[in-house]
Order: C-alpha cells, then sequence, then structure tokens
C-alpha cells in the first residue's frame, strides 16, 4: 500500500485577533500559502478538501456549506470532519490509502475572537442532565482533573509551572506564536488561582488563526517536493463522554490513540524512537498527562522530566518546541494542525532560531479540551 | 510577566449576531428514575449490569463495557467519598465569583461512576481528596426532578 506524506502546509496567525479578516479571509490566506508550499493549484490538482469545524464555534449552522469557495473547492470533493484539525489529518490520510485520492488538501481554523460568549459554547458541550444544570465555569473539570493527577502521580504544582515557563519560552521563538513570555515559576504560581490548583498563566488564551496542510500519495509526493514529511502512523481514541465514569488521573484517550498510531509506525520503543514531541497543553498539566499516555516516560515521571530540563528545546526529548497552545493559543479545532505544522517545519529543517538539531521522527498528540475524553495521535518521520 | 492582550471583538468592525437554541432534553428511562427517586424519595440510585456486576451511578440504561442493558436498580445512599475537587474563582461568564464554588466528583462505595455536584458546609482550605460527605437534598415542596434537587453535598465525620 502507498505511503502518505504531507508536501505543504500554510498557516496564518496566531494572534488574540485578527480584525482585518473575515474567517473566510483567513482561510484563503492559509490555503493559498499552503498551495504554494506544496506547488499545487487547488483548483486542476486537489482531488478532496476536508475542513475541520464545529458549528457553534463558528456562530453558523451547518458551516460546511461556507466552506469551498475559499478553499478553491467549489465543485469539488469537500467535506467536514467536526472534530480537531488531527483527525482531519488522519481522514485524508485514510482517503489517499484507499488508492482513490492522489492529493487531499485538509483545513483547520480558529476565529475564537468573533465568539463573545466562550464559556456559555462551552458550556453546552455538558451532558444536558447530570452535568448541564449544575452551571458554573466549565473549566471547574480541568480543576478537577488536575488535583486528581497530581494527587495519583505525585507531580508538584512548581512542575505543572515549569511547562508553561518553557512553552511561553519556546513560543518567543515562533513568528506563529502571540503569547511568547519571559516568565518564572514564581510568576505562574503567583498569577490568579482561577480553578484550584490550575492558575492563570498554566491556561492557554484563545486564539484565531488558520492552517492548511495538503496530503499526497508516495509517488505524487516524491515529484512534488525533496522534503516529504511521511505520516507513519495514526490513531484516535475517546475514552467515554461522562465525566462520572471516565478516568481522572490519566488520560486513557491518548494511552490508547497512541497504542494504535504506534502499532501503524511499527514503533515498538516510543522513547528511542520518538526525536521530539508536540503535545496538547491546553492546560500546564495536560502537557505531562499526555506525555505520560505517549509513554514518552512512565507515569508519574514527566513531572521530573520538565524539571530536569529533559523537555526543553536542547533537552534530550524536546517537547513543544513551538510553544504549544500556553504560547501559540488555543485556536479550537486548529490547535491539532499547529502541532502538525511545527512538526513539519522541524523535519523538512525549516524551522529558524528554534529549529532542532537531527530530528528524524516526531510525534503529534491533540485532545479536544474540555469536556472531552477524546484525542488523537500522529507519528511523523523525514 | 506575560503582556495582557485585548481579545475584545465589540472593539473592532463587525457585525451582532445571536443564536438562541432552546432544547427539551429527553430524561429517557433511567433517567427518569434516578431524577424520580431523588425528588420524591431523596434517594440516590444506580444500576447493576449482571454480566460484569458493576453499579452505574447515575443509572444508564446500558453497560459500557459489556454494551448489557441494565435492568437492576440499587440504592447506593446518600455518603460518598470526594474522589477530587476544583474551588472555581470564575463564574459562568469567566467572571470573578464573589464566593468561590466547590466542585467535586462524589464517589458511592461499590459503585461505577459517582454524581459530580458542589460541595457545602465547609470552607475551601479544608477540603480534602477522600473526604466523607453526605448529600444535603432540597425541601420535598422545591425539588423539581433535576440534579440541583440536591443542594450540595456536605461533610460527615465517619
Amino acid at each position: 500500500m502507498k505511503d502518505v506524506a504531507v508536501v505543504g502546509v500554510g498557516c496564518v496567525g496566531f494572534r488574540p485577533v485578527t480584525p482585518e479578516l473575515s474567517y473566510k479571509e483567513l482561510m484563503f490566506e492559509a490555503a493559498m500559502r499552503a498551495y504554494e508550499d506544496a506547488g499545487v493549484n487547488p483548483r486542476k490538482d486537489i482531488d478532496a478538501f476536508i475542513t475541520c469545524a464545529e458549528d457553534y464555534w463558528e456562530g453558523f449552522s451547518i458551516f460546511d456549506e461556507f466552506v469551498p469557495d475559499q478553499l478553491g473547492a467549489v465543485l469539488k470533493h469537500l467535506f467536514t470532519v467536526s472534530a480537531d484539525g488531527l483527525f482531519g489529518l488522519i481522514t485524508a490520510y485514510m482517503l489517499i490509502k484507499t488508492g482513490h485520492f492522489d492529493i487531499v488538501a485538509v483545513e483547520a481554523h480558529s476565529k475564537a475572537s468573533d465568539i463573545l460568549t466562550y464559556e456559555g459554547i462551552v458550556n453546552f458541550a455538558f451532558d444536558p442532565i447530570f452535568n448541564r444544570p449544575l452551571g458554573g465555569h466549565p473549566y471547574y473539570v480541568a480543576g478537577m482533573e488536575m488535583n486528581r493527577y497530581l494527587c495519583e502521580t505525585g507531580t508538584t504544582l512548581e512542575q505543572c509551572a515549569m511547562v508553561a515557563v518553557k512553552n511561553k519560552r519556546n513560543a518567543l521563538a515562533n513568528p506563529h506564536a502571540c503569547y511568547g513570555a519571559n516568565i518564572t515559576v514564581k510568576d505562574v504560581l503567583c498569577s490568579e488561582c482561577q480553578f484550584y490548583p490550575l492558575k492563570k498563566l498554566e491556561i492557554s488564551p484563545l486564539s484565531d488563526g488558520c492552517i492548511v496542510t495538503v496530503l499526497a500519495s508516495e509517488d505524487v509526493a516524491t515529484k512534488l517536493t525533496d522534503k516529504p514529511v511521511w505520516i507513519r502512523g495514526v490513531g484516535w481514541c475517546t475514552e467515554t463522554p461522562c465525566l462520572e465514569t471516565r478516568d481522572w488521573g490519566r488520560a486513557v484517550y491518548t494511552e490508547l490513540a497512541a497504542e494504535m498510531a504506534y502499532k501503524t509506525a511499527g514503533i515498538k520503543n516510543p522513547v528511542k524512537e520518538i526525536d521530539f514531541a508536540e503535545v496538547c497543553d491546553m492546560f500546564a498539566y495536560k502537557e505531562l498527562q499526555h506525555l505520560e499516555a505517549l509513554k514518552l516516560c512512565r507515569r508519574g515521571e514527566a513531572g521530573n522530566l520538565v524539571e530536569e530540563g529533559v523537555t526543553q528545546r536542547d533537552g534530550e526529548l524536546p517537547v513543544n518546541p513551538s510553544g504549544g497552545m500556553l504560547g501559540m493559543g488555543y485556536a479550537l479545532e486548529a490547535s491539532g494542525l499547529q502541532r502538525v505544522l511545527e512538526a513539519v517545519l522541524q523535519l523538512r529543517g525549516e524551522a529558524g532560531k528554534r529549529q532542532l538539531p537531527e530530528v528524524e521522527t516526531g510525534v503529534v498528540q491533540t485532545w479536544r479540551g474540555i469536556p472531552t475524553a477524546t484525542g488523537a495521535v500522529v507519528v511523523l518521520s523525514k | 510577566m506575560s503582556r495582557e492582550i485585548s481579545t475584545c471583538p465589540l472593539r473592532l468592525r463587525h457585525y451582532p449576531g445571536h443564536l438562541e437554541p432552546e432544547y427539551a432534553y429527553t430524561l429517557g428511562i433511567a433517567g427518569e428514575r434516578f431524577f424520580r427517586e431523588i425528588k420524591e424519595n431523596a434517594r440516590i440510585m444506580g444500576a447493576k449490569c449482571k454480566k460484569c456486576g458493576k453499579i452505574y451511578v447515575p443509572p444508564k440504561l446500558y453497560c459500557e463495557e459489556c454494551f448489557e442493558k441494565l435492568e437492576e436498580w440499587v440504592d447506593v445512599g446518600t455518603k460518598g467519598t470526594v474522589y477530587t475537587f476544583t474551588i472555581s474563582f470564575l463564574d459562568e461568564h469567566g467572571e470573578k465569583l464573589e464566593k468561590p464554588e466547590i466542585y467535586a466528583l462524589i464517589k458511592f462505595k461499590g459503585t461505577y461512576g459517582g454524581i459530580v455536584h458542589r460541595l457545602g458546609e465547609v470552607k475551601p482550605e479544608n477540603v480534602r481528596i477522600g473526604m466523607k460527605v453526605q448529600a444535603v437534598f432540597k425541601p420535598l415542596t422545591e425539588r423539581k426532578g433535576t440534579i440541583n434537587d440536591i443542594a450540595y453535598f456536605k461533610p460527615i465525620m465517619e
């Protein structure tokens, strides 16, 4: 069966607001850049288009109807994946694997700044009978999860704060990141406690932006570029929608997604075979929990890794060299493609000041945020 | 320190929009029994899977593990343990609360799942994981058949 590669990426953002562009124009800009990067003409070369969007984020019913024109997909084969962009990328991978498609484009974006009632929309994702009537800010779920994770693993508040320090510092070297900062552990720990034990600076602020990626089958990819980035393994999983029955200490959805991705990629020892990771750090502790779920360390050890500097850009296992979501912002369904963008740039050797030396294989992970227990994992190689 | 960046779209050129979806969510068979017991009898019920023996709280019509239909109902009592908790300093609009709210997942002995609810009659600094708590029900006349018929859970000595 043919392999699949990422042959083009285009990005606009990420920024807290995008006053000059509508969501359509944001998508158009990112698409133009991706097609230019891949050297393809969407009107002639691209066989199918996937957009990743959720109606409530957009403020539209049936948002997918509003997509083709700005992607060059009018009268072409387009559909929506109502999930994070990484699920769209996995879907495109599968389309190409069928042998019926050679080039597929995947789009995900965030115009979060258009949303005036973000908390209300997140609340609307809660079970309407058992949970929603309690009311309250939906991020109380993150505070509860962090508390249980710390209790089960012995991870410290300082170790969680170090994730925010590292990622915001990494973001300073990433032109696509808007929340870069040089802060200390003390700054994080002294920032406002919003959902005990979660602090304000450990929560990813929202951001606007768009990423388009172009995927191609093996023979087409090698003709289009001399730097294809191969998709070696994919996995995804939903644990359970129920707050009551899920595992609050472990990211089981990522454990199972990683198992699937490593199996398809033929990876037996992730610690040895993975050179860097881009993972969901929507809340600082999530980076640690996700690293453990990805089997990049043993359970309860991720806090030590960040403390010892292993996950720094110059450490043995760099994690979120992009700055992660703490640095780039929580870009709704574009969050997973933020991780893919960084992995592609790193593997091509195009990450500029933050380029990691000698990287061959990276793992990318995403989580669908509060209140979900859904994640996806993709392994990418040079 | 990190910069504060304005994210207020109302200060930009924009067109206002408003969605007002309204629904009547059906409780279903398991939900109706659960809330009827809370409302009429101040009892918390679970549903037991005859295949794996798990008792689901809140009850479901089916087992997540076995995909079996659950038909046996069990009274799980009103006392439980704080499995995890948080103190929320922000309200549902992201504004600072005058009095922080404590949210917890309460687990009941011998059961699978639990109830997510508020804690009351306790200072935030005194809440611990593993703490024993008991449901405080609203008076019968104020109960409407919702999760808020339980006013909160309060700590108990045991």
